[in-house]
């Protein structure tokens, strides 16, 4: 029995001296999914909830406002971030250039990988060399070696991923690094294998400047065909990816989100929604999030194929990217075109509202988003490169 | 013996208004001083210039009344042929000015020459408007010369200036005599018209006789019948007619015809007339047959329990229905008076209401309609017509996704077919091209004029797009397509061997640069002085591309063939300025609105098929819906006109709901929705569904106004597009800002 005038506050001391914690922790509470934000009592009006019914609360440890790190700004609008390396920050911009920044917030290294934008990058997991795979608007994607730590080391373009015939837009690599998926404007989805083939898989065409072409042979990437070309969208695909167990998903404007069974390349599960462009997906083990162009970010569950979300998080701009916290699974970050970035819990099934917000940019387009283990999150977009804390522990 | 022939002629001019006084001249010996003075009078002048004078003083001699002596009446005459006098010499003065004798300096011969005429006030009109002496030949034969004729001196009389439409109508505003003024052929300018003119002009409106002076009324002169002119004599001399006296046989058999009638009782005599004397009836005895009985008067209610002077407790109010009770208004009381409780009779009051109940009753059987009225209760909501809740027609574009920056005016954008990517351009002669999701500017061209307009060629196997600069046009590769597409559009833009040059010679000129590979890969150079093209309407099959300029030949509309590098200007001649042109979707109609007209033509036979006429001052935009069967028109005047093009010439809606201008108005290839956007900032969303089923009428329900764009100078949202797949619009304004709006 506790007294309905109790707010977050009382909740949270209780909480503390129940669980003799050395040093006091903010918690928040969870009301049949929804965040405690006022008193019980106006809770439990506002829900139309009796005094006689008993009250399950659950704690989970609140978030704290983000506090801005660094903002690095970046000649051109940065279209991918990552901080999957030890030490320092991958960025990807409109200019071709892949830029890598140290936690001094110097830039350490940069080279050109394309002639036209980036728009997505991942990091091929290898024990040998870094290597990087771009997708491009240049039709192709790259496998890069790069060698960020060792500025004097040229990197060196492994091989040009050559199927489509429109923009590609995202690119991913499987957790053994062993696979590539790419997806492309044009409606397809590419899987690749990371192996570099030793001659061209794809013959070229046929250019009236031979002699050039000799004279950067050592140097010229092997062009590499797909292992299996995955045809189902009817529109855009946007957004491509690997879950934990090596399953392929793949969102696109074409309003669906599907999965592919590798060995067969064919569309496994489809999930159709109406009028809702997809622009963003991020996999879990068994859910999947996208984002889309209706100003929402939703919760599917790829087991059952209906389209009803499970969780709505509506955001008052478009939300272009996603990344979900690498150690918490509840929390989500979301950057939208206003220039906020939002962090979710997934469990607050009901809220609309997030758990915590913070403005990069005034009115600059957060283009994407990375969350390191230890809540460090990088933000990229038309301002540059940002990079902010959030506390997150495990709880 | 001049004076005596006139003597008569004066007395007679004198008697002529008044009978009376000239029966008293005739009777009466005339007096003495009358002639005398007369005769004095004329003794003095002579001639027929006198008579003629005398003449027109008796015309207008004034009407003098018969009671009136004689010395009045001459006295009269005495001044006003005094004051005569002292006119008649001026007017010889001016009339004869006297001459100078000169010697000529041509001949060396003496010469008179008369004094210049001073234009005067009394000067004679006459001669002010015959400046010009041609005389009376055609006037076109001075049409090319600056002159117009000559004037009396034998110099040129110079034409006159004469302004433009403009200046016509600036005259018609504000010079109040402007319509009362004709072109005079002679001065070749515009004269005003005299009084008498306007005169003789107002008479013929009225169908009278033209001339003032004519009186229709006037007493008939008897020249040959009257008194004393009666004849006498007969005309001819023959004998009195048989027939003249003797009876008539055939009027005696009509007389006996009547009269056996009468005798035979067929013909009743009229009855004597009865005396008009009032029969007593009773209004009351029989009722009026073809009416139905009126209805019977209301019964007056009987008393209740309620009315009682000592009611039972349950009928007496309690506090709160007396409160409610007095608050209501006395027509909505369910009953006019309240119960009240007296402990005796003793104690009950005179009724208050008695002289207002009789009244009332009295108004109930005398004047009231003995009809039951019917009060109508129609709650106004129901009159609003159902439209569907926009909820319910989702997707529509309802928020701002991003914006896009232009260093000046966003003019014109275009999206390419695949939806993916936009081009806009704007008035310092930028053209950006960049992503519609991201709104990251991929590449920029600079020009040195402003953009007109752009336009993405709808061909899917090729990719380019079109920019309309000042007299130019310039087809452009986009980067970041494949190899495949891009040889096919090289191919087609700038082709090894070039097709064959039309057999007559065009204005229009069509190069391809081949040097820069991120500049225009053809450019067709349209023929100089046309102005800025307006607009770029291509053909479904994106072969075709029509070009409206803002002036030059042929309307400024051009029509040109990209694969065999061909224009044409497809109007000879056309009336009107033409704004706007577009391609049907589905047929060889071709839609040409110039300023307040629509025209449709048939390109196939070369013939026109319809004309529209919407009703709008300045037609600044339309579209067709991509069924080919309604169209839609939008006007500087804010209105907007839905047209079903198998129904009528006459719009079918016509919607006015932006506050300023109509800019930019698009149909959505797919889905049901049409958007305008205007000078007032706002783009309005409408759902416009098309029934296949001819019976059933357009939907239009309006669904969003998209806010967001600044005015500035007066214009707002100057274009809209739609995205070709999606529910997306893109739109371009004043404020330098391109905006992709989102569902």
């Amino acid at each position: 029995m506790i007294p309905t005038a109790w707010s977050r506050y009382q909740l949270s001391q209780l909480v503390n001296k129940a669980l003799s914690l050395p040093k006091p922790v903010p918690f928040d509470f969870l009301l049949r999914g929804d965040i405690l934000r006022s008193s019980l009592a106006d809770w439990c009006t506002q829900n139309g909830v009796g005094e006689e019914e008993t009250l399950e609360i659950e704690y989970i440890e609140s978030v704290l406002p983000p506090q801005k790190m660094a903002d690095l700004p970046h000649d051109e609008w940065v279209s991918a971030v990552s901080c999957q390396l030890d030490r320092c920050f991958l960025t990807a911009s409109y200019d071709g250039q892949l830029r890598a920044f140290d936690y001094s917030q110097k830039q350490t290294w940069s080279t050109p990988v394309h002639r036209a934008a980036i728009t997505s990058f991942c990091i091929v997991p290898n024990v040998e060399a870094c290597i990087v795979a771009t997708a491009s608007h240049d039709l192709t994607a790259q496998l890069t070696r790069i060698s960020p730590e060792d500025s004097s080391q040229a990197s060196k373009p492994l091989a040009s991923l050559h199927l489509h015939t429109e923009p590609v837009s995202a690119i991913s690599a499987n957790a053994a690094g062993s696979q590539l998926l790419t997806a492309s404007w044009d409606g397809l989805v590419g899987l690749w294998s990371t192996e570099i083939p030793d001659e061209d898989e794809v013959a070229e065409p046929a250019t009236v400047e031979r002699k050039k072409r000799r004279k950067v042979e050592e140097n010229r990437p092997k062009r590499k065909a797909p292992s299996l070309v995955l045809k189902s969208h009817t529109g855009r695909v946007s957004g491509v990816s690997f879950s934990d167990g090596d399953e392929a998903y793949s969102c696109g404007f074409d309003s669906t989100l599907r999965s592919w069974d590798l060995e067969h390349g064919v569309c496994a599960t489809t999930i159709t929604c109406s009028e809702r462009p997809f622009l963003a997906l991020s996999v879990s083990a068994a859910a999947v999030l996208a984002s889309s162009t209706d100003r929402t970010v939703t919760q599917y569950d790829l087991r059952d194929p209906s389209p009803n979300a499970s969780v709505t998080m509506i955001h008052p701009a478009t939300p272009s990217c996603l990344a979900r916290a690498q150690t918490n699974s509840h929390h989500l970050l979301t950057g939208a075109y206003d220039g906020v970035a939002r962090i979710w819990d997934l469990r607050s099934v009901k809220t609309t509202t997030p758990v915590a917000t913070f403005k990069v940019w005034d009115e600059k387009k957060i283009l994407s988003v990375d969350w390191r283990a230890g809540g460090t999150v990088a933000i990229g977009g038309e301002g540059g490169l940002g990079v902010w804390k959030a506390w997150e522990n495990n709880t | 013996m001049d004076a005596r022939s006139k003597q008569p002629v004066t007395v007679s001019a004198l008697s002529k208004k008044s009978m009376g006084k000239r029966k008293q001249l005739d009777d009466a010996p005339a007096p003495a001083l009358l002639p005398q003075e007369t005769l004095e009078m004329l003794s003095d002048e002579e001639g027929a210039d006198q008579a003629v004078s005398d003449d027109g003083q008796v015309d207008e001699f004034p009407q003098i009344d018969a009671e009136s002596d004689e010395e009045d009446t001459d006295e009269d005459d005495e001044e006003l042929f005094e004051s005569d006098d002292g006119s008649e010499n001026s007017f010889d003065r001016d009339i004869f000015p006297r001459p100078k004798t000169i010697i000529s300096d041509i001949t060396g011969q003496p010469k008179r020459v008369y004094p210049e005429i001073e234009p005067d006030y009394d000067s004679d009109s006459s001669t002010e408007d015959t400046q010009n002496r041609v005389g009376d030949v055609p006037m076109h034969w001075y049409d090319d010369l600056p002159h117009i004729g000559y004037d009396i001196d034998g110099k040129r009389v110079l034409r006159p200036a004469r302004g433009d439409e403009l200046d016509k109508f600036l005259e018609t505003v504000e010079d109040p005599n402007s319509w009362t003024s004709a072109f005079d052929k002679t001065a070749q300018m515009d004269k005003p018209l005299s009084a008498q003119e306007l005169d003789i002009i107002q008479r013929l409106y009225a169908n009278e006789v033209p001339d003032a002076g004519y009186d229709p009324y006037e007493p008939m002169v008897e020249w040959f019948t009257g008194k004393g002119k009666e004849e006498v004599m007969p005309l001819s001399a023959a004998p009195e007619p048989k027939r003249r006296w003797v009876a008539s046989k055939w009027e005696k058999q009509k007389v006996m015809k009547i009269v056996r009638a009468i005798r035979q009782g067929r013909i009743v005599p009229s009855k004597p007339k009865t005396s008009a004397k009032l029969e007593v009836y009773s209004i009351w005895s029989e009722p009026s047959s073809s009416h139905p009985p009126p209805l019977p008067a209301p019964k007056p209610r009987l008393p209740t329990n309620s009315e009682s002077y000592n009611p039972p407790e349950e009928y007496l109010p309690t506090e709160s229905e007396r409160e409610e009770w007095e608050k209501q208004d006395p027509e909505d009381r369910e009953r006019e008076y309240l119960p009240k409780k007296y402990s005796s009779l003793r104690l009950v009051p005179a009724y208050d209401q008695f002289v207002k109940e009789r009244f009332n009753r009295q108004l109930d059987l005398y004047m009231a309609p003995r009809v039951q009225r019917v009060k109508l209760n129609i709650d106004p909501s129901t009159l609003i017509p159902k439209l569907p809740s926009p909820q319910s027609l989702k997707p529509f574009p309802n928020y701002k996704s991003l914006k896009f920056d232009h260093p000046s005016r966003a003019r014109c954008l275009s999206i390419s077919p695949d939806g993916a990517w936009v081009v806009s351009g704007d008035e310092s002669g930028v053209v950006s091209l960049w992503e519609v999701m991201v709104g990251r500017e991929v590449k920029r061209w600079k020009f040195e004029s402003k953009i007109g307009a752009v336009g993405w060629c709808p061909r899917t196997d090729v990719s380019y797009f079109v920019v309309a600069l000042e007299e130019t046009i310039h087809c452009i590769i986009p980067p970041h397509i494949s190899a495949s597409l891009f040889q096919s559009t090289k191919a087609l833009l700038a082709p090894p061997t070039l097709p064959p040059p039309p057999e007559t010679p065009s204005p229009v000129k069509w190069v391809s640069s081949t040097l820069t590979s991120d500049g225009p890969t053809l450019s067709v150079h349209l023929p100089p002085s046309s102005g800025l093209p307006k607009q770029i309407a291509w053909h479904r099959r994106g072969d075709y591309m029509a070009t409206v300029s803002g002036s030059g030949l042929h309307g400024g509309v051009w029509m040109h063939q990209i694969t065999r590098r061909h224009s044409q200007a497809p109007f000879k001649k056309i009336r009107g300025v033409v704004q706007l042109v577009l391609f049907h979707p589905s047929k060889p109609h071709f839609f040409v609105a110039t300023q307040q007209y629509i025209r449709i033509y048939n390109l196939a036979e070369q013939k026109l098929l319809k004309t529209l006429m919407p009703g709008i001052k300045w037609i600044s935009s339309m579209d067709v819906h991509p069924s080919g069967d309604h169209l839609i028109v939008g006007g500087y005047d804010r209105k907007l006109c839905w047209f079903d093009l198998e129904l009528s010439a006459k719009p079918y809606k016509i919607l006015r709901y932006h506050t300023r201008a109509i800019r930019s108005l698009a149909f959505h290839p797919t889905y049901p929705l049409f958007a305008s956007s205007s000078d007032d900032g706002a783009i309005q969303i409408f759902h416009s569904r098309v029934y296949n089923d001819l019976m059933t009428d357009p939907l239009i329900v309006p669904l969003k106004i998209l806010r967001g764009h600044a005015v500035k100078d007066g214009l707002g949202v100057l274009d809209v597009k739609w995205c070709p797949r999606h529910p997306w619009l893109v739109s371009a304004g004043a404020d330098g800002a391109a905006s992709v709006w989102c569902s």
